[in-house]
C-alpha cells in the first residue's frame, strides 16, 4: 500500500512539475523575445498622420513615415505633397536632429501652426503635437516598436 | 498503373509549392515546447490511471497491483499529441516566420481540459458515446482551423475592407440566437439547425473584435483628438461616441433577451479595453466604466436572473443547498484541494454517480482543477493564459500597422478576459456567469471559435517585410460630407 501512495504522489508532483517547467522554458523565450526586441533599432524616426484635410490630398487618416528631413508643400517634389489653397509650394520642412523633431517654416504665405500658434523659424516639436497648415492638419507620432 | 496519379499529383503539389516560394523552415522552440506538452499530458494520463487502479483495488479490498504505470485512456491522448505534432509538421511545412508559442500553449491548455474530460463522469454530456470523445473530436477540428488559417491566411484585405458585412453578419447571429435559439438552464444561447447546435456568442466575439479593429483604426485620429467640451470638461467626441451607445445597448439587449450574462460582460470588456488600446484616453474608459455601472443597477432591479446572480455573489451561504448551491460546491472544491490538490482522478466525491456541481465540465472547470491540482495547478493553469495574452499583445506591438495591432491586441484580450471572467466566477472574486473557459471547458462552439482566434494570431504574426497597403482613399460622400462641415 505504501508503494502505491508514493508512487501516486510522485506522479502528481510529476505532473505539477512539468507543466512548470513548460511554463518556465515558455517565459525564458518571451523575456528573450522581448530582450531582443529592445535591442532592435526602430527603422522609422516617427510618423505623420493627417487628422484632417478638406481636400482629400493627402487624405486624412493617411500615415507617413518621416525620414530625418521631411518637406512639405504644394509643390510635387515635397516628401508630402498637400493640396491645399492655403499651401505655399515649398512650405515647412521637418527635422530631427540629435534627439529631437524640429518644425521650420520656408517662408510661406499664410504660415505654419504648432498646436494653434504660428511658428517663425526653427521650432521644437514633440510627439502628439499638432501641425496647422492651411486646412490641413497633421499630426506627429511616435514609431511604432 | 496506380502510382502514375499519386506521383503526378505529389510533382503537381511540387509545382506550386515553388510557384507560390514555400521552403520548409525549421520551427525549434516550437518542437520543445511541444515535447514538454507531450511529457506533461502523459504523465497527467498516468497519475489519473494510476489513481484509478489504487481506487479500484481499494474498493475491492485487495492490494494494488505492483505495476501501477497505465494510461488512463491511451488512445484519446495519442491521437491528440499525434494531432499536435501533425500541426507543428504542417507549420513547418508552410515555412512561414510565424509564431512558435502559440500553438503549444494552446495544445498545453486543450490537452489539461481533455485530462479533465477522460477523468469526469463520460455520459455528463457527448453524442460520441462521451465526453472524452466529443472533445477529442472538436480539440482535432479545431487544430484543422489553427493549421488552416495559420497556413493559408497571408493577407488581410478580406477582414478589413468588409468590417460593416462582418458586423451585419454578427447582428444576424444574434438575431438568428434571438428568434431559433433554444432555452436551456434559462438561458437563451444555443441555436439548434438539423443535427448541430452551437452558441452563436462565441462566434460573435471574434466578429466583434474584426469589426472594431476595422473601425477604430480608421477613426483613431478623430477619436484621439476630437473633443467636446461642456463647460470645463472635454469630453471625448459625441458623434463618434455612437457606436459606443449602440455597443452599450447590444449588450444590455443581449442580457435581457439572451440573459447571456457572460458574453454581454466580455463584449463590453473587450470593446472598452480595445477602445483605450487605440486611443490612450482614460475618459472613453471612465465613461465606459460609469455606463456599465448604470446598466448594471438598471439590470439589477429589471432582470430576475441577474438580481439572483448578484444575491448569490454577495452571500452564497444564504441559500447552500438552493441558488447558491453551485458556488457553495465549487468553494468547497477549491478549499479539499488546498496547495497541491487531490491529485487527477483522486477528488470529486460524486453524488449517487453524478459530481456535485452539474455543469461542472463547461461552467466550472476551474472547480475541478483547483481540487484536483490545486492552487499550484490552477496558478499555472491562469500563468498559460497570461502567456497567450502576451503573445497576442507582442504580435500587435510589432503588427505592420494600425488595424493589424487592434486585431492582434483584441483577439489575444477576448480570451484573457474570457479566462479572467470565468475565472474570477469560479473564485467567487465577481458575480458567477456562465461562459466557458478557453480551451479547457467542454463545448464545441466554443473550442471553435477560440481556434479560430489562435489561428489568426499566428497568421498575424508574420515577420516578413511587406509593403504597407496603400492609404485609404476617402469615398466621395466622405470628401462631401467634410466640405460640408468646413
Amino acid at each position: 500500500m505504501d508503494a502505491a501512495v508514493i508512487a501516486i504522489w510522485v506522479l502528481r508532483l510529476l505532473f505539477l512539475a512539468l507543466l512548470y517547467a513548460f511554463l518556465w522554458v515558455v517565459v525564458r523565450a518571451l523575456v528573450r523575445d522581448l530582450r531582443a526586441a529592445a535591442r532592435e533599432p526602430t527603422a522609422e524616426l516617427g510618423r505623420l498622420v493627417v487628422t484632417a484635410s478638406p481636400s482629400g490630398e493627402p487624405a486624412a487618416g493617411a500615415s507617413f513615415a518621416l525620414d530625418a528631413i521631411t518637406s512639405l508643400g504644394r509643390d510635387v517634389n515635397n516628401s508630402i505633397v498637400l493640396d491645399d489653397e492655403f499651401a505655399s509650394a515649398t512650405h515647412a520642412a521637418l527635422t530631427y536632429r540629435g534627439r529631437a523633431w524640429y518644425v521650420e517654416d520656408l517662408g510661406s504665405t499664410n504660415g505654419t501652426f504648432v498646436n494653434g500658434s504660428q511658428v517663425d523659424g526653427l521650432s521644437p516639436l514633440a510627439f502628439g503635437d499638432e501641425i496647422q497648415i492651411g486646412h490641413v492638419r497633421l499630426r506627429l507620432e511616435r514609431a511604432r516598436g | 498503373m496506380t502510382a502514375g496519379p499519386v506521383v503526378g499529383g505529389l510533382r503537381a503539389v511540387g509545382r506550386e509549392a515553388r510557384r507560390l516560394r514555400i521552403t520548409p523552415r525549421f520551427r525549434g522552440r516550437e518542437l520543445t515546447l511541444l515535447l514538454f506538452v507531450a511529457f506533461a499530458l502523459v504523465a497527467g494520463d498516468i497519475s489519473l490511471g494510476a489513481t484509478r487502479l489504487v481506487q479500484a483495488a481499494q474498493e475491492a479490498g485487495e492490494q494494488p497491483p505492483a505495476d501501477l504505470v497505465v494510461l488512463a485512456a491511451p488512445t484519446i491522448l495519442t491521437i491528440y499529441i499525434a494531432g499536435l505534432f501533425l500541426v507543428h509538421a504542417a507549420l513547418v511545412l508552410a515555412g512561414r516566420r510565424t509564431d512558435q508559442i502559440l500553438l503549444p500553449t494552446m495544445g498545453l491548455l486543450g490537452g489539461i481540459g481533455l485530462l479533465l474530460m477522460i477523468r469526469l463522469p463520460q455520459d455528463l454530456a457527448g453524442r460520441l458515446g462521451g465526453l472524452a470523445q466529443t472533445q477529442l473530436l472538436w480539440l482535432v477540428i479545431g487544430l484543422i482551423i489553427v493549421t488552416g488559417l495559420a497556413v493559408a491566411v497571408r493577407n488581410d484585405v478580406w477582414l478589413r475592407r468588409y468590417k460593416y458585412t462582418w458586423a451585419a453578419v454578427g447582428v444576424g447571429l444574434l438575431l438568428l440566437t434571438f428568434v431559433f435559439g433554444r432555452d436551456i438552464n434559462g438561458a437563451r444561447l444555443t441555436v439548434t439547425i438539423g443535427p448541430f447546435s452551437g452558441q452563436p456568442s462565441e462566434l460573435l466575439k471574434v466578429i466583434l473584435v474584426v469589426f472594431l479593429a476595422g473601425y477604430l483604426s480608421e477613426n483613431r485620429p478623430l477619436l484621439q483628438e476630437e473633443s467636446t467640451r461642456v463647460g470645463p470638461f472635454r469630453l471625448p467626441p459625441l458623434p463618434y461616441l455612437a457606436p459606443m451607445v449602440a455597443m452599450w445597448a447590444i449588450a444590455l439587449g443581449v442580457v435581457i433577451v439572451q440573459s447571456d450574462l457572460g458574453a454581454a460582460l466580455l463584449f463590453f470588456a473587450v470593446f472598452l479595453l480595445l477602445l483605450y488600446v487605440s486611443t490612450a484616453r482614460v475618459s472613453f474608459v471612465v465613461l465606459g466604466l460609469a455606463a456599465f455601472v448604470a446598466g448594471a443597477g438598471l439590470l439589477y432591479f429589471v432582470v430576475d436572473r441577474v438580481r439572483t446572480r448578484i444575491d448569490i455573489w454577495v452571500d452564497p451561504f444564504a441559500d447552500p443547498s438552493g441558488a447558491g448551491y453551485q458556488v457553495v460546491q465549487a468553494l468547497h472544491a477549491f478549499a479539499r484541494g488546498g496547495l497541491i490538490g487531490t491529485g487527477l482522478g483522486g477528488g470529486l466525491p460524486s453524488i449517487a454517480g453524478r459530481p456535485p456541481i452539474p455543469a461542472l465540465h463547461t461552467d466550472f472547470p476551474l472547480a475541478a482543477l483547483g481540487e484536483e491540482l490545486g492552487l499550484v495547478g490552477i496558478l499555472a493553469v491562469l500563468g498559460l493564459y497570461l502567456v497567450l495574452v502576451e503573445r497576442g499583445l507582442r504580435i500587435a506591438s510589432a503588427a505592420q500597422d494600425e488595424f493589424r495591432a487592434i486585431l492582434a491586441a483584441g483577439l489575444s484580450l477576448v480570451i484573457g478576459v474570457q479566462a479572467f471572467i470565468i475565472a474570477a466566477g469560479n473564485l467567487k472574486l465577481i458575480p458567477l456567469t456562465g461562459i466557458t473557459l478557453p480551451f479547457v471547458s467542454y463545448g464545441g462552439s466554443s473550442l471553435l471559435a477560440n481556434s479560430v482566434i489562435v489561428g489568426l494570431l499566428i497568421a498575424l504574426s508574420e515577420r516578413t517585410r511587406e509593403p504597407l497597403p496603400p492609404p485609404r482613399v476617402t469615398s466621395r460622400f466622405r470628401r462631401l460630407v467634410d466640405r460640408g462641415a468646413a
